[in-house]
C-alpha cells in the first residue's frame, strides 16, 4: 500500500472527542499508577544509594560478612594498620556508623527517634563528598559538637536545629548542618567526631583506636591503578575483609536492595496492578470501539482487505490510544513527582529512563489489550453484511 | 495471476450450485440446483420473495461464503478452488454494493472511498482524483469532505456506491442499491452502471425491486424458492413488456398480445415543463410513464399528479373525444407512447383488456 494511505487508525481515534477523553483519563490513570510505583521504586534505591554515593574514597574495605552498607558490622582497628602498609595508598580514613542505636531528641515533639550516625576522625582528610561537611569538620573538634542533616524528615527538627540538644541523652552542640537526604531506612543523619562516637555510642567502653571501624576510606596516590590496588589490598587483607571499589560499593548496595530487601517487589507488584488495571481499561476501551464498527470491518474484508491489515490497524489504534493516555499522565506524573517528592523528601524524579519504561509497559499494555481484542474482528462475516 | 478474461468468457458462471444453512435437522436449503451465466456488459436484475435466495446467491458469488456444492466461476476464477488468500484477492476485482452502506463515521466521504481504491498500487495523487472523481460523479462533489453522520441516508448510499465503483471493476453484486435513494440519484446510479457496462463491459447482478430499473436492465432473472424461476434476456420490446405487466389493465393481455403491443410502442423523453397533452385538443396517444412525474390540470387547476407506473390519455384513445385534461412534465420524464390504432387492436384482441380498460377509464372519470 503507498505511503500517504488513509489514516484509519487515526481517524477512528479522534472520530469522538468525548470518547476519547474517557479513554485517555482511564489509561492515565493506570499509566500514572505505574508511574507512581516506578518512581517510588527508583526514588528508593536512590535514597539508599546516596549515603555510599557520598563517600569519598578510591577504594572501601569492608567486613565480608556485611550484606549491605546500611547495617552494623564493624571489623577490628588494627587492620587499618596492613592497609596502610599496602603501596599507593595516600591515605586511610577510619569511618565509624551506626543506623539503631542514636537516638535524636527532635525540638519538635521532645521525643527520641532513631538516626543515623557517621564518624570520623575530624584532623584526617575529608570521608565525604558533601562541601558542607569537608568545610566543617573542623568544627567537630570541639566537645560534643555535631553536624546536622538539614533535609532530614522535618519531625527530626534539623532543618532549623537547636543550638543544642540531645543524642541518646547527651548533650550535643549542633555546630553547622549538611544537605544529604533521608532514605527509607533512616529519617535523618547526624555527622561527628569519633571520639564522640565513641562516647556515645551505648554500651561501648573502646577508645578511639581500639573501637572497631565500619570502613575504611581509602584514598590512592595520584595516578595508581585503583585495580591494582585493590589486588594489593586483598593480598595484604584476611579474606573476613572485602575490599571495593566506589561503583562495586554502589552496586552492592543496588544489588541488596534490589534482591534482597522486600521493597523492589512490593513497587514491582504495584506497578504490575497498574499494568494489569491498564489492560482491562484499554480492552474495554479497544473491545468498545471495535464492536461499534464491526460493520465497516466486515465490509473491509468484503471488499478484499487482508486480516493482517485490519490487525494492524486494530494494534496501531490501540497503541495511539495508549499515547493518548500517557502523556496527560506523563505530565500528571511531574506534578505528583514534585509534590510526593518534597513532602517525603525523597528524590522523586522523572528521568529518561523512567520515561522509557513506563512508556514501554504503557504500550504493551495496550497492545496486549489490541491483540484480545482484534479477535473480533478478525472473526467478522463480511457475509452478514449484504 | 492472469487478472485478464477470455473474450466473451462469462463473468460469472454458475452451474448446479447447491447451498443449504444449518446442520441436521435445522438444515435449510437456500439454493437448489441453481445454473446461469453472466455475460460482459451485461445488467441483470435479480429478483423474488424475500427468502428466495437472492442475498445467499450474491455472497456466494462474492466469495463471501464457503461453496458447498456446485460450480461458481467469476472473472474466470473457480472460487471453490481458490485458497483463501487468493479468494481475498478476487474480491477486490468485484464492485460490492451492499444494503447497509457500513461507512467509517471517522472518515470522511472521500476517505471512505480512498479505501477501496488503496487495495490497488495507484499512486497517492491518483487514488485522491479517482475518489473525488466518482464522488463527482454520483454528484457529491460537494459533500466529499463530509463525514457520514453530516451526509443523509441517500448520499451515505452514494458514498458507498462510489467505494464500490471507484476501481471500475469487472463485476458489481448490488443489493437494493437504489433502496435509500431519491429519483434524480436513482437515476444517476442506474446511469453510471448502464455506462460502465456499455463503455467497460463490466457486469452488474442486481437485487432489487425498484421496477425502475427494469428500464435499464438487460436481463430479468426472477427466483422462487432458491430456484430460479425465471431468467428473461430483455430487449427493447422485451423491457417494455416487462414494465407493461406491471401496469393494470394491461398485465391482463396475454403474452402475444402484450408482446405485440410492446413492440410498437415507443419510448419519449419529456423535459420539465413540456406539455404533454392539451386539454381540448385531439387525442390519439396514450403514454406511460417510465420514468419521472407529471400534473394533470383542468380549467388551470391540478387535480393529479401520476408517476411511474401509471399511464393518462386513455381517453381520448377509446371515445375519440378531444383530451378533457392538459398533462405537464413536472420533471424529466420518459414514457411508453402507444398510439390508438395499436390500443383499439388490442382491445379487439383481448375482451379482458377492452373491459378493465374500460372499467379503469369509468373509475378514473
Amino acid at each position: 500500500m503507498p505511503g500517504g494511505a488513509v489514516p484509519l487508525a487515526w481517524r477512528n481515534l479522534v472520530a469522538d472527542k468525548w470518547r476519547l477523553l474517557r479513554s485517555s483519563a482511564g489509561i492515565a490513570f493506570a499509566v500514572l499508577l505505574m508511574l507512581v510505583q516506578l518512581g517510588f521504586e527508583r526514588a528508593f534505591f536512590d535514597a539508599s544509594l546516596t549515603q555510599v554515593r557520598q563517600l569519598d574514597g578510591d577504594l572501601f574495605v569492608m567486613n565480608a560478612s556485611k550484606y549491605c552498607f546500611g547495617t552494623r558490622d564493624p571489623f577490628a582497628y588494627r587492620e587499618l594498620d596492613a592497609i596502610r602498609r599496602v603501596s599507593g595508598i595516600a591515605s586511610t580514613a577510619p569511618l565509624y556508623a551506626d543506623w539503631q542505636k542514636f537516638f535524636w531528641t527532635s525540638p519538635v515533639d521532645d521525643k527520641p527517634h532513631l538516626v543515623r550516625v557517621f564518624a570520623f576522625d575530624p584532623a584526617a582528610p575529608p570521608v565525604f563528598l558533601l562541601p558542607a561537611i569537608a568545610d566543617q569538620q573542623a568544627l567537630l573538634e570541639t566537645d560534643n559538637a555535631v553536624l546536622v542533616d538539614s533535609r532530614s524528615r522535618r519531625f527530626l527538627g534539623m532543618e532549623n536545629p537547636p543550638a543544642e540538644t540531645k543524642l541518646n541523652d547527651q548533650t550535643v552542640h549542633v555546630v553547622g548542618s549538611f544537605a544529604l537526604g533521608p532514605d527509607f531506612m533512616s529519617d535523618g543523619s547526624v555527622v561527628m567526631s569519633d571520639r564522640l562516637f565513641t562516647k556515645l555510642l551505648p554500651g561501648n567502653r573502646a577508645p578511639v583506636g581500639a573501637l572497631p571501624i565500619e570502613a575504611a576510606v581509602i584514598r590512592l596516590r595520584g595516578g595508581e591503578d585503583v585495580s591494582a590496588a585493590q589486588q594489593r589490598l586483598r593480598a595484604a587483607l584476611p579474606p573476613a575483609l572485602t575490599i571495593m571499589t566506589k561503583p562495586e560499593l554502589v552496586e552492592f548496595e543496588r544489588e541488596f536492595q534490589a534482591k534482597l530487601s522486600s521493597a523492589a517487589p512490593i513497587f514491582w507488584l504495584g506497578t504490575l496492578v497498574g499494568f494489569a488495571v491498564g489492560t482491562l481499561i484499554s480492552y474495554q476501551i479497544i473491545y468498545s470501539d471495535l464492536s461499534d464498527r464491526l460493520p465497516q470491518y466486515a465490509t473491509l474484508k468484503g471488499i478484499g482487505y487482508r486480516s493482517s491489515y485490519l490487525i494492524r490497524s486494530v494494534l496501531s489504534q490501540a497503541a495511539l490510544t495508549g499515547l493518548a493516555g500517557y502523556i496527560p499522565a506523563w505530565l500528571l506524573g511531574l506534578a505528583v513527582y514534585r509534590v510526593i517528592g518534597d513532602i517525603a523528601l525523597l528524590p522523586l524524579r522523572m528521568s529518561l529512563q523512567l520515561t522509557a519504561i513506563s512508556l514501554a509497559l504503557t504500550l504493551g499494555m495496550s497492545l496486549l489489550a489490541g491483540i484480545l481484542a482484534v479477535r473480533r474482528v478478525i472473526a467478522a462475516d463480511p457475509a452478514e453484511i449484504f | 495471476m492472469d487478472m485478464t478474461i477470455a473474450p466473451m468468457a462469462p463473468a460469472i458462471r454458475v452451474r448446479g450450485l447447491n447451498f443449504a444453512y444449518g446442520e441436521g435437522s435445522a438444515r435449510h436449503e437456500a439454493l437448489f440446483d441453481v445454473s446461469f451465466d453472466i455475460p460482459p456488459g451485461q445488467l441483470a436484475v435479480l429478483t423474488g420473495p424475500s427468502g428466495s435466495g437472492k442475498t445467499t446467491l450474491l455472497t456466494l458469488l462474492g466469495g463471501l461464503r464457503t461453496l458447498q456444492e456446485g460450480l461458481v466461476e467469476v472473472l474466470g476464477r473457480d472460487l471453490a478452488n481458490l485458497p483463501a488468500s487468493e479468494l481475498v484477492l478476487a474480491r477486490r476485482d468485484i464492485g460490492f454494493i451492499f444494503q447497509m452502506h457500513n461507512l467509517f463515521d471517522s472518515l470522511s466521504a472521500a476517505e471512505n472511498v480512498r479505501m477501496a481504491l488503496e487495495l490497488g498500487d495507484a499512486p497517492v495523487a491518483e487514488i485522491r482524483r479517482a475518489a473525488r472523481q466518482m464522488l463527482d460523479r454520483l454528484g457529491m462533489a460537494d459533500r466529499a469532505d463530509a463525514k457520514p453522520r453530516a451526509l443523509s441516508g441517500g448520499q451515505r448510499q452514494r458514498v458507498a456506491i462510489a467505494r464500490a465503483l471507484a476501481n471500475l471493476p469487472k463485476l458489481v453484486l448490488a443489493d437494493e442499491p437504489t433502496a435509500a435513494l431519491d429519483r434524480d440519484a436513482t437515476t444517476n446510479v442506474l446511469g453510471l452502471l448502464k455506462q460502465m457496462t456499455i463503455e467497460r463491459g463490466t457486469a452488474v447482478l442486481m437485487v432489487t425491486h425498484d421496477h425502475r430499473i427494469v428500464d435499464l436492465a438487460d436481463r430479468l432473472i426472477h427466483m422462487v424458492d432458491g430456484r430460479i424461476a425465471s431468467d428473461v434476456t430483455l430487449d427493447n420490446a422485451g423491457r417494455v413488456r416487462e414494465f407493461l405487466k406491471t401496469v393494470e389493465p394491461f398485465s391482463a393481455l396475454n403474452p402475444a398480445d402484450l408482446t405485440g403491443l410492446a413492440e410498437m410502442a415507443t419510448l419519449r423523453h419529456f423535459e420539465p415543463g413540456e406539455v404533454i397533452i392539451r386539454e381540448g385538443e385531439q387525442g390519439e396517444e396514450m403514454f406511460l410513464i417510465a420514468e419521472g412525474e407529471v400534473e394533470v390540470m383542468r380549467d388551470d387547476h391540478e387535480v393529479a399528479r401520476l408517476q411511474s407506473g401509471e399511464f393518462f390519455g386513455e381517453g381520448s384513445v377509446m371515445s375519440g373525444e378531444p383530451r378533457n385534461a392538459t398533462v405537464i412534465a413536472t420533471e424529466a420524464m420518459d414514457a411508453y407512447v402507444v398510439r390508438r390504432e395499436e390500443v383499439a387492436e388490442a382491445m379487439k384482441k383481448s375482451s379482458r383488456f377492452r373491459e378493465q380498460l374500460r372499467r379503469f377509464f369509468v373509475r378514473r372519470h
